[in-house]
Protein backbone atom coordinates (compact mmCIF):
# COMPACT_ATOMS: atom_id res chain seq x y z
CA UNK A 1 0.00 0.00 0.00
CA UNK A 2 1.35 3.42 -0.86
CA UNK A 3 0.78 6.42 1.31
CA UNK A 4 -1.72 8.04 -1.11
CA UNK A 5 -4.21 5.24 -1.01
CA UNK A 6 -4.17 5.00 2.78
CA UNK A 7 -4.87 8.75 3.06
CA UNK A 8 -7.66 8.49 0.53
CA UNK A 9 -9.35 5.71 2.41
CA UNK A 10 -9.08 7.70 5.63
CA UNK A 11 -11.15 10.49 4.10
CA UNK A 12 -13.70 8.44 2.26
CA UNK A 13 -15.78 6.97 5.13
CA UNK A 14 -16.73 10.39 6.49
CA UNK A 15 -18.02 11.46 3.07
CA UNK A 16 -19.94 8.23 2.70
CA UNK A 17 -21.51 8.60 6.13
CA UNK A 18 -22.77 12.11 5.52
CA UNK A 19 -24.25 10.92 2.24
CA UNK A 20 -26.00 8.08 3.99
CA UNK A 21 -27.47 10.46 6.57
CA UNK A 22 -28.80 12.68 3.80
CA UNK A 23 -30.37 9.69 2.07
CA UNK A 24 -32.07 8.66 5.34
CA UNK A 25 -33.48 12.15 5.89
CA UNK A 26 -34.87 12.27 2.35
CA UNK A 27 -36.35 8.81 2.72
CA UNK A 28 -38.00 9.80 6.01
CA UNK A 29 -39.47 12.92 4.41
CA UNK A 30 -40.88 10.81 1.59
CA UNK A 31 -42.50 8.25 3.89
CA UNK A 32 -43.79 11.02 6.16
CA UNK A 33 -45.49 12.80 3.30
CA UNK A 34 -47.19 9.57 2.20
CA UNK A 35 -48.51 9.00 5.74
CA UNK A 36 -49.80 12.56 5.94
CA UNK A 37 -52.09 12.18 2.93
CA UNK A 38 -55.73 11.49 3.70
CA UNK A 39 -56.39 8.31 1.74
CA UNK A 40 -59.86 7.51 3.14
CA UNK A 41 -62.26 10.30 2.29
CA UNK A 42 -63.47 11.75 -0.97
CA UNK A 43 -61.42 9.55 -3.20
CA UNK A 44 -64.04 8.70 -5.80
CA UNK A 45 -67.65 9.71 -5.30
CA UNK A 46 -70.34 7.21 -6.25
CA UNK A 47 -71.68 9.00 -9.32
CA UNK A 48 -68.14 9.21 -10.58
CA UNK A 49 -67.92 5.48 -11.16
CA UNK A 50 -70.90 5.53 -13.52
CA UNK A 51 -69.47 8.51 -15.39
CA UNK A 52 -66.14 6.72 -15.79
CA UNK A 53 -67.88 3.68 -17.19
CA UNK A 54 -69.71 5.78 -19.74
CA UNK A 55 -66.52 7.61 -20.63
CA UNK A 56 -64.74 4.30 -21.23
CA UNK A 57 -67.61 3.02 -23.37
CA UNK A 58 -67.47 6.15 -25.55
CA UNK A 59 -64.03 5.07 -26.80
CA UNK A 60 -65.74 2.40 -28.91
CA UNK A 61 -68.28 4.78 -30.41
CA UNK A 62 -65.89 7.54 -31.50
CA UNK A 63 -67.38 10.63 -33.05
CA UNK A 64 -65.84 10.71 -36.52
CA UNK A 65 -68.30 13.10 -38.14
CA UNK A 66 -66.90 15.60 -40.61
CA UNK A 67 -67.72 18.45 -38.24
CA UNK A 68 -65.81 17.01 -35.32
CA UNK A 69 -62.88 15.99 -37.50
CA UNK A 70 -62.49 19.45 -39.03
CA UNK A 71 -62.65 21.11 -35.64
CA UNK A 72 -60.17 18.53 -34.29
CA UNK A 73 -57.76 19.22 -37.13
CA UNK A 74 -57.99 22.97 -36.75
CA UNK A 75 -57.64 22.70 -32.95
CA UNK A 76 -54.59 20.44 -33.37
CA UNK A 77 -53.07 22.98 -35.68
CA UNK A 78 -53.65 25.76 -33.14
CA UNK A 79 -52.12 23.66 -30.36
CA UNK A 80 -49.07 22.79 -32.44
CA UNK A 81 -48.67 26.44 -33.44
CA UNK A 82 -48.77 27.55 -29.78
CA UNK A 83 -46.30 24.84 -28.79
CA UNK A 84 -43.84 25.56 -31.59
CA UNK A 85 -44.02 29.34 -31.21
CA UNK A 86 -43.73 29.02 -27.43
CA UNK A 87 -40.77 26.68 -27.65
CA UNK A 88 -39.03 28.89 -30.21
CA UNK A 89 -39.29 31.84 -27.86
CA UNK A 90 -38.20 29.56 -24.99
CA UNK A 91 -35.07 28.69 -26.99
CA UNK A 92 -34.29 32.39 -27.35
CA UNK A 93 -34.48 32.65 -23.56
CA UNK A 94 -32.90 29.31 -22.68
CA UNK A 95 -29.83 29.22 -24.94
CA UNK A 96 -28.20 32.53 -23.94
CA UNK A 97 -29.25 32.34 -20.29
CA UNK A 98 -28.19 28.71 -20.09
CA UNK A 99 -24.78 29.52 -21.57
CA UNK A 100 -24.26 32.44 -19.17
CA UNK A 101 -25.70 30.56 -16.21
CA UNK A 102 -23.35 27.64 -16.75
CA UNK A 103 -20.48 30.04 -15.98
CA UNK A 104 -18.27 28.50 -18.68
CA UNK A 105 -17.77 31.62 -20.78
CA UNK A 106 -15.30 33.22 -18.42
CA UNK A 107 -12.26 32.21 -16.42
CA UNK A 108 -12.80 34.94 -13.86
CA UNK A 109 -14.28 33.41 -10.69
CA UNK A 110 -15.87 36.74 -9.72
CA UNK A 111 -17.77 37.09 -13.01
CA UNK A 112 -18.73 33.46 -12.86
CA UNK A 113 -20.37 33.88 -9.46
CA UNK A 114 -22.18 37.16 -10.20
CA UNK A 115 -23.40 36.65 -13.78
CA UNK A 116 -23.86 32.90 -13.33
CA UNK A 117 -25.71 33.32 -10.04
CA UNK A 118 -27.95 36.13 -11.30
CA UNK A 119 -28.86 34.20 -14.42
CA UNK A 120 -29.54 31.02 -12.51
CA UNK A 121 -31.82 32.92 -10.15
CA UNK A 122 -33.91 34.37 -12.98
CA UNK A 123 -34.11 30.96 -14.64
CA UNK A 124 -35.35 29.50 -11.38
CA UNK A 125 -37.94 32.26 -11.10
CA UNK A 126 -39.22 31.64 -14.65
CA UNK A 127 -39.70 27.95 -14.19
CA UNK A 128 -40.98 27.91 -10.62
CA UNK A 129 -44.28 29.38 -11.82
CA UNK A 130 -46.34 26.90 -13.80
CA UNK A 131 -47.38 27.70 -17.38
CA UNK A 132 -51.05 27.59 -16.36
CA UNK A 133 -50.45 30.35 -13.84
CA UNK A 134 -48.53 32.36 -16.41
CA UNK A 135 -51.49 31.81 -18.77
CA UNK A 136 -53.92 33.20 -16.22
CA UNK A 137 -51.65 36.18 -15.67
CA UNK A 138 -51.26 36.94 -19.34
CA UNK A 139 -54.94 36.44 -20.14
CA UNK A 140 -55.72 38.91 -17.38
CA UNK A 141 -53.13 41.32 -18.72
CA UNK A 142 -53.54 41.12 -22.51
CA UNK A 143 -56.77 39.18 -22.96
CA UNK A 144 -57.52 35.98 -24.84
CA UNK A 145 -54.90 36.41 -27.55
CA UNK A 146 -52.52 33.80 -28.97
CA UNK A 147 -49.75 36.03 -27.64
CA UNK A 148 -50.86 35.18 -24.10
CA UNK A 149 -50.58 31.46 -24.81
CA UNK A 150 -47.17 31.75 -26.46
CA UNK A 151 -45.71 33.88 -23.68
CA UNK A 152 -47.20 31.68 -20.98
CA UNK A 153 -45.47 28.69 -22.52
CA UNK A 154 -42.21 30.42 -23.43
CA UNK A 155 -41.32 31.74 -19.99
CA UNK A 156 -41.39 28.58 -17.84
CA UNK A 157 -40.03 26.50 -20.71
CA UNK A 158 -37.22 29.00 -21.21
CA UNK A 159 -36.41 28.59 -17.53
CA UNK A 160 -36.36 24.81 -17.77
CA UNK A 161 -34.36 24.70 -21.00
CA UNK A 162 -31.84 27.23 -19.66
CA UNK A 163 -31.24 25.20 -16.56
CA UNK A 164 -30.79 21.91 -18.41
CA UNK A 165 -28.59 23.52 -21.07
CA UNK A 166 -26.40 25.01 -18.36
CA UNK A 167 -25.91 21.58 -16.84
CA UNK A 168 -25.22 19.85 -20.16
CA UNK A 169 -22.67 22.51 -21.06
CA UNK A 170 -20.91 22.03 -17.73
CA UNK A 171 -20.85 18.25 -17.92
CA UNK A 172 -18.89 18.02 -21.16
CA UNK A 173 -15.69 15.92 -20.79
CA UNK A 174 -12.74 18.09 -19.84
CA UNK A 175 -9.81 16.51 -21.69
CA UNK A 176 -10.66 17.72 -25.22
CA UNK A 177 -11.35 21.19 -23.83
CA UNK A 178 -7.95 21.31 -22.17
CA UNK A 179 -6.36 20.43 -25.50
CA UNK A 180 -8.24 23.27 -27.16
CA UNK A 181 -7.08 25.71 -24.49
CA UNK A 182 -3.49 24.67 -25.09
CA UNK A 183 -3.80 25.92 -28.68
CA UNK A 184 -4.32 29.36 -27.18
CA UNK A 185 -8.11 29.42 -27.52
CA UNK A 186 -10.07 31.75 -25.22
CA UNK A 187 -13.05 30.46 -23.23
CA UNK A 188 -15.39 31.83 -25.89
CA UNK A 189 -13.68 29.87 -28.60
CA UNK A 190 -13.51 26.82 -26.36
CA UNK A 191 -17.28 27.22 -25.96
CA UNK A 192 -17.98 27.31 -29.68
CA UNK A 193 -15.43 24.69 -30.73
CA UNK A 194 -15.66 22.33 -27.80
CA UNK A 195 -18.50 22.63 -25.36
CA UNK A 196 -21.33 23.41 -27.74
CA UNK A 197 -20.52 20.71 -30.33
CA UNK A 198 -20.11 18.12 -27.58
CA UNK A 199 -23.27 19.10 -25.70
CA UNK A 200 -25.40 19.63 -28.80
CA UNK A 201 -26.78 16.10 -29.31
CA UNK A 202 -28.05 15.96 -25.72
CA UNK A 203 -29.37 19.51 -25.89
CA UNK A 204 -31.24 18.68 -29.05
CA UNK A 205 -32.81 15.52 -27.75
CA UNK A 206 -33.88 17.28 -24.57
CA UNK A 207 -35.41 20.07 -26.64
CA UNK A 208 -37.46 17.51 -28.56
CA UNK A 209 -38.67 16.05 -25.31
CA UNK A 210 -39.68 19.56 -24.26
CA UNK A 211 -41.57 20.05 -27.54
CA UNK A 212 -43.57 16.97 -26.65
CA UNK A 213 -44.31 18.44 -23.21
CA UNK A 214 -45.07 21.76 -24.89
CA UNK A 215 -47.81 20.18 -26.97
CA UNK A 216 -49.42 18.72 -23.87
CA UNK A 217 -49.06 22.03 -22.04
CA UNK A 218 -50.47 24.00 -24.95
CA UNK A 219 -53.47 21.68 -25.05
CA UNK A 220 -54.09 22.01 -21.32
CA UNK A 221 -53.51 25.75 -21.36
CA UNK A 222 -56.33 26.31 -23.76
CA UNK A 223 -58.67 25.21 -20.96
CA UNK A 224 -58.23 28.80 -19.85
CA UNK A 225 -60.21 29.83 -22.93
CA UNK A 226 -57.48 30.09 -25.50
CA UNK A 227 -58.29 28.02 -28.59
CA UNK A 228 -56.83 24.59 -29.21
CA UNK A 229 -57.43 20.93 -28.37
CA UNK A 230 -57.90 21.60 -24.66
CA UNK A 231 -60.56 24.18 -25.38
CA UNK A 232 -62.50 21.71 -27.56
CA UNK A 233 -62.12 18.96 -24.98
CA UNK A 234 -63.50 21.22 -22.31
CA UNK A 235 -66.54 22.23 -24.38
CA UNK A 236 -67.29 18.60 -25.22
CA UNK A 237 -66.88 17.59 -21.57
CA UNK A 238 -69.36 20.28 -20.56
CA UNK A 239 -71.80 18.81 -23.11
CA UNK A 240 -71.08 15.31 -21.77
CA UNK A 241 -70.17 14.44 -25.39
CA UNK A 242 -67.62 11.77 -24.48
CA UNK A 243 -67.37 10.46 -28.06
CA UNK A 244 -66.04 13.85 -29.14
CA UNK A 245 -63.71 14.03 -26.15
CA UNK A 246 -62.10 10.78 -27.27
CA UNK A 247 -61.63 12.02 -30.80
CA UNK A 248 -59.78 15.08 -29.51
CA UNK A 249 -57.73 13.01 -27.08
CA UNK A 250 -56.67 10.68 -29.88
CA UNK A 251 -55.56 13.67 -31.93
CA UNK A 252 -53.51 14.84 -28.95
CA UNK A 253 -51.91 11.40 -28.59
CA UNK A 254 -51.25 11.40 -32.33
CA UNK A 255 -49.38 14.70 -32.11
CA UNK A 256 -47.21 13.48 -29.24
CA UNK A 257 -46.39 10.26 -31.11
CA UNK A 258 -45.45 12.21 -34.25
CA UNK A 259 -43.03 14.41 -32.28
CA UNK A 260 -41.61 11.32 -30.63
CA UNK A 261 -40.95 9.57 -33.95
CA UNK A 262 -39.46 12.73 -35.42
CA UNK A 263 -37.11 13.22 -32.48
CA UNK A 264 -35.99 9.59 -32.63
CA UNK A 265 -35.13 10.05 -36.28
CA UNK A 266 -33.16 13.24 -35.68
CA UNK A 267 -31.29 11.74 -32.75
CA UNK A 268 -30.36 8.67 -34.76
CA UNK A 269 -28.94 10.86 -37.50
CA UNK A 270 -26.94 12.91 -35.00
CA UNK A 271 -25.33 9.94 -33.32
CA UNK A 272 -24.12 8.46 -36.61
CA UNK B 1 9.76 40.69 -30.88
CA UNK B 2 11.07 37.19 -30.55
CA UNK B 3 7.60 35.74 -30.73
CA UNK B 4 6.78 37.14 -34.12
CA UNK B 5 6.93 34.45 -36.73
CA UNK B 6 6.57 34.53 -40.42
CA UNK B 7 5.03 31.56 -42.12
CA UNK B 8 5.22 31.05 -45.84
CA UNK B 9 1.99 29.56 -47.16
CA UNK B 10 3.75 26.63 -48.81
CA UNK B 11 5.82 25.60 -45.78
CA UNK B 12 3.59 24.25 -43.10
CA UNK B 13 5.59 25.15 -40.06
CA UNK B 14 8.34 27.52 -39.07
CA UNK B 15 11.80 26.21 -38.34
CA UNK B 16 11.95 28.04 -35.03
CA UNK B 17 12.87 26.02 -31.98
CA UNK B 18 14.04 26.85 -28.52
CA UNK B 19 15.49 25.58 -25.30
CA UNK B 20 13.74 24.64 -22.08
CA UNK B 21 15.10 25.05 -18.60
CA UNK B 22 13.79 24.25 -15.17
CA UNK B 23 15.37 25.81 -12.11
CA UNK B 24 14.63 24.36 -8.66
CA UNK B 25 11.18 23.34 -9.86
CA UNK B 26 8.98 21.35 -7.50
CA UNK B 27 5.32 20.51 -7.35
CA UNK B 28 3.04 19.54 -4.49
CA UNK B 29 -0.59 18.49 -4.72
CA UNK B 30 -1.79 19.46 -1.28
CA UNK B 31 0.66 17.65 0.96
CA UNK B 32 1.62 15.11 -1.69
CA UNK B 33 5.05 15.79 -3.15
CA UNK B 34 4.71 14.98 -6.87
CA UNK B 35 7.99 16.51 -8.07
CA UNK B 36 10.95 17.09 -5.76
CA UNK B 37 13.06 20.18 -6.54
CA UNK B 38 14.96 19.54 -9.75
CA UNK B 39 17.04 21.36 -12.35
CA UNK B 40 16.84 20.39 -15.95
CA UNK B 41 17.95 21.97 -19.15
CA UNK B 42 17.04 20.82 -22.61
CA UNK B 43 18.61 22.33 -25.71
CA UNK B 44 16.76 23.59 -28.73
CA UNK B 45 15.98 20.71 -31.08
CA UNK B 46 16.73 17.96 -28.56
CA UNK B 47 14.52 14.88 -28.39
CA UNK B 48 13.98 13.77 -24.81
CA UNK B 49 11.87 10.99 -23.32
CA UNK B 50 10.72 10.66 -19.71
CA UNK B 51 10.58 7.08 -18.49
CA UNK B 52 9.52 5.56 -15.25
CA UNK B 53 6.88 3.73 -13.27
CA UNK B 54 3.31 4.92 -12.94
CA UNK B 55 2.97 7.86 -10.57
CA UNK B 56 6.59 8.83 -11.10
CA UNK B 57 5.65 12.36 -12.12
CA UNK B 58 5.95 12.26 -15.92
CA UNK B 59 2.57 13.82 -16.62
CA UNK B 60 3.02 16.37 -13.85
CA UNK B 61 6.36 17.46 -15.26
CA UNK B 62 4.97 17.82 -18.78
CA UNK B 63 2.02 19.85 -17.53
CA UNK B 64 4.43 22.14 -15.66
CA UNK B 65 6.34 22.62 -18.91
CA UNK B 66 3.17 23.44 -20.84
CA UNK B 67 2.05 26.03 -18.31
CA UNK B 68 -1.16 24.10 -17.60
CA UNK B 69 0.04 23.63 -14.05
CA UNK B 70 1.75 26.17 -11.85
CA UNK B 71 4.97 25.24 -10.11
CA UNK B 72 5.04 25.13 -6.30
CA UNK B 73 8.58 26.48 -6.34
CA UNK B 74 11.10 27.35 -9.03
CA UNK B 75 10.79 28.66 -12.56
CA UNK B 76 10.16 27.13 -15.95
CA UNK B 77 11.78 28.99 -18.82
CA UNK B 78 10.90 28.47 -22.46
CA UNK B 79 13.07 30.29 -25.00
CA UNK B 80 14.68 32.09 -22.05
CA UNK B 81 11.34 33.52 -20.98
CA UNK B 82 9.76 32.79 -17.61
CA UNK B 83 6.54 30.90 -18.32
CA UNK B 84 4.73 32.31 -15.29
CA UNK B 85 5.19 35.89 -16.49
CA UNK B 86 3.65 35.29 -19.88
CA UNK B 87 0.25 36.95 -19.82
CA UNK B 88 -1.96 35.15 -22.28
CA UNK B 89 -2.62 31.58 -23.26
CA UNK B 90 -2.06 32.70 -26.81
CA UNK B 91 1.58 33.61 -26.29
CA UNK B 92 2.23 30.36 -24.49
CA UNK B 93 0.58 28.43 -27.32
CA UNK B 94 3.08 29.90 -29.78
CA UNK B 95 5.90 28.47 -27.72
CA UNK B 96 4.59 25.12 -26.60
CA UNK B 97 2.00 22.61 -27.78
CA UNK B 98 0.98 19.30 -26.27
CA UNK B 99 -0.60 16.06 -27.37
CA UNK B 100 -1.97 13.44 -25.02
CA UNK B 101 -2.52 9.72 -24.97
CA UNK B 102 -6.13 10.15 -26.14
CA UNK B 103 -9.23 12.35 -25.95
CA UNK B 104 -7.42 15.23 -27.62
CA UNK B 105 -10.04 15.90 -30.28
CA UNK B 106 -13.58 17.22 -30.26
CA UNK B 107 -15.47 14.10 -31.38
CA UNK B 108 -18.38 15.96 -33.00
CA UNK B 109 -16.25 18.11 -35.29
CA UNK B 110 -14.62 16.94 -38.50
CA UNK B 111 -10.94 16.02 -38.65
CA UNK B 112 -10.35 19.18 -40.69
CA UNK B 113 -12.06 21.43 -38.16
CA UNK B 114 -10.06 19.82 -35.37
CA UNK B 115 -6.87 20.39 -37.31
CA UNK B 116 -7.68 24.03 -37.99
CA UNK B 117 -8.45 24.55 -34.30
CA UNK B 118 -4.66 24.77 -33.97
CA UNK B 119 -5.04 28.36 -35.12
CA UNK B 120 -7.80 29.33 -32.69
CA UNK B 121 -5.36 31.38 -30.65
CA UNK B 122 -4.61 33.55 -33.66
CA UNK B 123 -8.05 33.86 -35.21
CA UNK B 124 -10.53 36.58 -34.36
CA UNK B 125 -13.77 35.41 -32.78
CA UNK B 126 -15.69 36.21 -35.96
CA UNK B 127 -13.31 34.20 -38.08
CA UNK B 128 -13.50 31.29 -35.63
CA UNK B 129 -17.31 31.31 -35.75
CA UNK B 130 -17.53 31.50 -39.52
CA UNK B 131 -14.95 28.76 -39.75
CA UNK B 132 -17.11 26.49 -37.64
CA UNK B 133 -19.67 26.40 -40.46
CA UNK B 134 -17.40 27.07 -43.41
CA UNK B 135 -13.78 26.13 -42.57
CA UNK B 136 -11.32 28.87 -43.54
CA UNK B 137 -7.66 28.40 -44.44
CA UNK B 138 -8.68 24.94 -45.61
CA UNK B 139 -5.43 24.56 -47.56
CA UNK B 140 -3.34 24.78 -44.37
CA UNK B 141 -5.52 22.18 -42.65
CA UNK B 142 -5.50 19.87 -45.64
CA UNK B 143 -1.76 20.05 -46.13
CA UNK B 144 -1.25 19.29 -42.44
CA UNK B 145 -3.54 16.27 -42.75
CA UNK B 146 -1.66 15.22 -45.88
CA UNK B 147 1.64 15.49 -44.03
CA UNK B 148 0.41 13.09 -41.34
CA UNK B 149 -1.03 10.78 -43.99
CA UNK B 150 -4.77 11.02 -43.36
CA UNK B 151 -6.00 13.54 -45.93
CA UNK B 152 -8.69 11.04 -46.96
CA UNK B 153 -10.65 11.46 -43.73
CA UNK B 154 -10.60 15.27 -43.60
CA UNK B 155 -14.37 15.59 -43.54
CA UNK B 156 -15.11 12.64 -41.27
CA UNK B 157 -16.25 13.17 -37.67
CA UNK B 158 -13.22 12.88 -35.38
CA UNK B 159 -15.17 10.62 -33.02
CA UNK B 160 -15.59 8.02 -35.76
CA UNK B 161 -11.85 7.72 -36.48
CA UNK B 162 -9.58 4.92 -35.29
CA UNK B 163 -7.20 5.62 -32.42
CA UNK B 164 -4.22 5.89 -34.76
CA UNK B 165 -6.05 8.27 -37.08
CA UNK B 166 -7.09 10.41 -34.12
CA UNK B 167 -3.47 10.70 -32.95
CA UNK B 168 -2.44 11.68 -36.47
CA UNK B 169 -5.11 14.39 -36.54
CA UNK B 170 -3.86 15.62 -33.14
CA UNK B 171 -0.37 15.84 -34.64
CA UNK B 172 -1.80 17.71 -37.64
CA UNK B 173 -3.37 20.21 -35.26
CA UNK B 174 0.01 20.64 -33.62
CA UNK B 175 1.52 21.34 -37.05
CA UNK B 176 -1.05 24.05 -37.62
CA UNK B 177 -0.47 25.50 -34.16
CA UNK B 178 3.27 25.45 -34.93
CA UNK B 179 4.77 25.76 -31.44
CA UNK B 180 8.51 25.74 -30.90
CA UNK B 181 8.47 23.02 -28.26
CA UNK B 182 6.32 19.89 -28.65
CA UNK B 183 5.25 18.01 -25.53
CA UNK B 184 3.69 14.57 -25.79
CA UNK B 185 2.22 12.65 -22.86
CA UNK B 186 2.36 8.96 -23.75
CA UNK B 187 1.40 9.81 -27.34
CA UNK B 188 1.19 6.23 -28.56
CA UNK B 189 0.21 4.25 -25.46
CA UNK B 190 -3.36 3.72 -26.63
CA UNK B 191 -2.28 2.21 -29.96
CA UNK B 192 -1.32 -1.31 -30.97
CA UNK B 193 2.45 -1.89 -31.31
CA UNK B 194 2.58 -1.55 -35.10
CA UNK B 195 0.49 1.62 -35.12
CA UNK B 196 2.46 2.99 -32.15
CA UNK B 197 5.74 2.68 -34.03
CA UNK B 198 4.33 4.41 -37.11
CA UNK B 199 2.75 7.31 -35.27
CA UNK B 200 5.83 7.87 -33.11
CA UNK B 201 8.00 7.78 -36.21
CA UNK B 202 5.77 10.47 -37.69
CA UNK B 203 5.93 12.69 -34.62
CA UNK B 204 9.69 12.36 -34.29
CA UNK B 205 10.15 12.83 -38.03
CA UNK B 206 8.26 16.11 -37.95
CA UNK B 207 10.18 17.35 -34.93
CA UNK B 208 13.46 16.45 -36.63
CA UNK B 209 12.50 18.02 -39.95
CA UNK B 210 11.57 21.33 -38.37
CA UNK B 211 14.27 21.12 -35.71
CA UNK B 212 11.68 21.39 -32.94
CA UNK B 213 12.36 20.44 -29.37
CA UNK B 214 10.40 17.29 -28.53
CA UNK B 215 9.76 16.13 -24.98
CA UNK B 216 7.67 13.03 -24.47
CA UNK B 217 6.75 10.68 -21.69
CA UNK B 218 7.00 7.10 -22.86
CA UNK B 219 5.49 3.90 -21.63
CA UNK B 220 7.56 1.68 -23.90
CA UNK B 221 11.28 1.60 -23.19
CA UNK B 222 12.04 0.05 -26.60
CA UNK B 223 10.31 2.84 -28.52
CA UNK B 224 11.95 5.48 -26.34
CA UNK B 225 15.41 4.06 -26.95
CA UNK B 226 14.79 3.83 -30.65
CA UNK B 227 13.45 7.33 -31.24
CA UNK B 228 14.89 9.63 -28.57
CA UNK B 229 18.43 10.79 -28.08
CA UNK B 230 18.19 11.42 -24.35
CA UNK B 231 16.34 9.46 -21.67
CA UNK B 232 15.35 10.75 -18.25
CA UNK B 233 14.21 8.24 -15.63
CA UNK B 234 11.71 9.56 -13.09
CA UNK B 235 10.57 7.79 -9.95
CA UNK B 236 8.62 9.21 -7.03
CA UNK B 237 9.11 12.71 -8.35
CA UNK B 238 12.90 12.53 -8.58
CA UNK B 239 15.30 12.10 -11.48
CA UNK B 240 16.98 8.67 -11.27
CA UNK B 241 19.10 9.04 -14.40
CA UNK B 242 19.51 11.54 -17.20
CA UNK B 243 21.68 10.16 -19.98
CA UNK B 244 22.10 9.86 -23.72
CA UNK B 245 20.04 6.87 -24.90
CA UNK B 246 22.99 4.64 -25.69
CA UNK B 247 24.43 5.03 -22.19
CA UNK B 248 21.31 3.77 -20.42
CA UNK B 249 21.90 0.17 -19.35
CA UNK B 250 19.46 -2.65 -18.69
CA UNK B 251 20.42 -2.51 -15.00
CA UNK B 252 19.44 1.14 -14.75
CA UNK B 253 16.09 0.40 -16.34
CA UNK B 254 15.58 -2.58 -14.09
CA UNK B 255 16.27 -0.42 -11.05
CA UNK B 256 13.98 2.32 -12.33
CA UNK B 257 10.96 0.05 -12.65
CA UNK B 258 11.52 -2.61 -10.05
CA UNK B 259 12.41 -0.88 -6.81
CA UNK B 260 8.85 0.23 -6.22
CA UNK B 261 8.23 -2.43 -3.59
CA UNK B 262 10.91 -0.89 -1.38
CA UNK B 263 9.19 2.49 -1.37
CA UNK B 264 6.88 2.01 1.61
CA UNK B 265 9.68 0.50 3.69
CA UNK B 266 12.15 3.33 3.21
N1 LIG C 1 -4.48 16.45 -9.64
C1 LIG C 1 -3.79 15.73 -8.74
N2 LIG C 1 -4.11 15.82 -7.42
C2 LIG C 1 -3.41 15.12 -6.50
N3 LIG C 1 -2.41 14.29 -6.79
C3 LIG C 1 -2.04 14.15 -8.07
C4 LIG C 1 -2.71 14.86 -9.11
N4 LIG C 1 -2.15 14.53 -10.29
C5 LIG C 1 -1.17 13.65 -10.00
N5 LIG C 1 -1.09 13.42 -8.67
C6 LIG C 1 -0.11 12.55 -8.00
O1 LIG C 1 1.17 12.96 -8.38
C7 LIG C 1 2.00 11.83 -8.63
C8 LIG C 1 2.58 11.89 -10.02
O2 LIG C 1 1.53 11.69 -10.96
P1 LIG C 1 1.74 11.75 -12.53
O3 LIG C 1 0.39 11.70 -13.14
O4 LIG C 1 2.60 12.88 -12.87
O5 LIG C 1 2.50 10.38 -12.80
P2 LIG C 1 2.89 9.71 -14.17
O6 LIG C 1 4.35 9.46 -14.11
O7 LIG C 1 2.37 10.49 -15.30
O8 LIG C 1 2.13 8.32 -14.08
P3 LIG C 1 1.48 7.42 -15.26
O9 LIG C 1 2.59 6.66 -15.88
O10 LIG C 1 0.55 6.53 -14.52
O11 LIG C 1 0.78 8.35 -16.18
C9 LIG C 1 1.14 10.60 -8.38
O12 LIG C 1 1.44 10.10 -7.11
C10 LIG C 1 -0.27 11.13 -8.43
O13 LIG C 1 -1.07 10.41 -7.55
MG1 LIG D 1 0.86 10.15 -16.83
Amino acid sequence: MTSTTSRDSAQKPRLLESRRVLTLILLAAFVGSLLNLDWTTGFIHSGGIDAMGEFAKALFTLDLSADTLTSAISASWTTVAYAVAGLTLALLIGIPLGAIGSGVLTRSPWLRVTSGGGTRFSLAFFRSIHELVWAWLFVAAIGLSPMAAVLALAIPYGGILGRIYAELLQDVPDAPLRSLRSTGASEWRVFWYGRLPMALPDMLSYTFYRLECGIRSAAIMSFVGLGGLGHEIRISLDDLAYQQVWTYLLFLIGLVVIVDVWSTMVRRRLSE
Amino acid sequence: MALLRTREPETLYSAASCSVSLTAVSKQYGVKEAIFPLNLSIDAGERVAFLGPSGGGKTTLLRLLSGQLETSTGTVCLCDRDLSTMPTGRQVSQLVGMIHQQFDLIPNLSALQNTLAGQLGEWSLIKSLVSLVWPMNRDIGLSALTRVGVEGIAYQRAGSLSGGEQQRVAIARLLVQDPQVILADEPVSSLDPARAGEVLQLLVGIAEEAGKTLIASMHSVELAREHFSRLIGLRNGAVIFDLPSHEVTEDMLHDLYNLQGLRSET
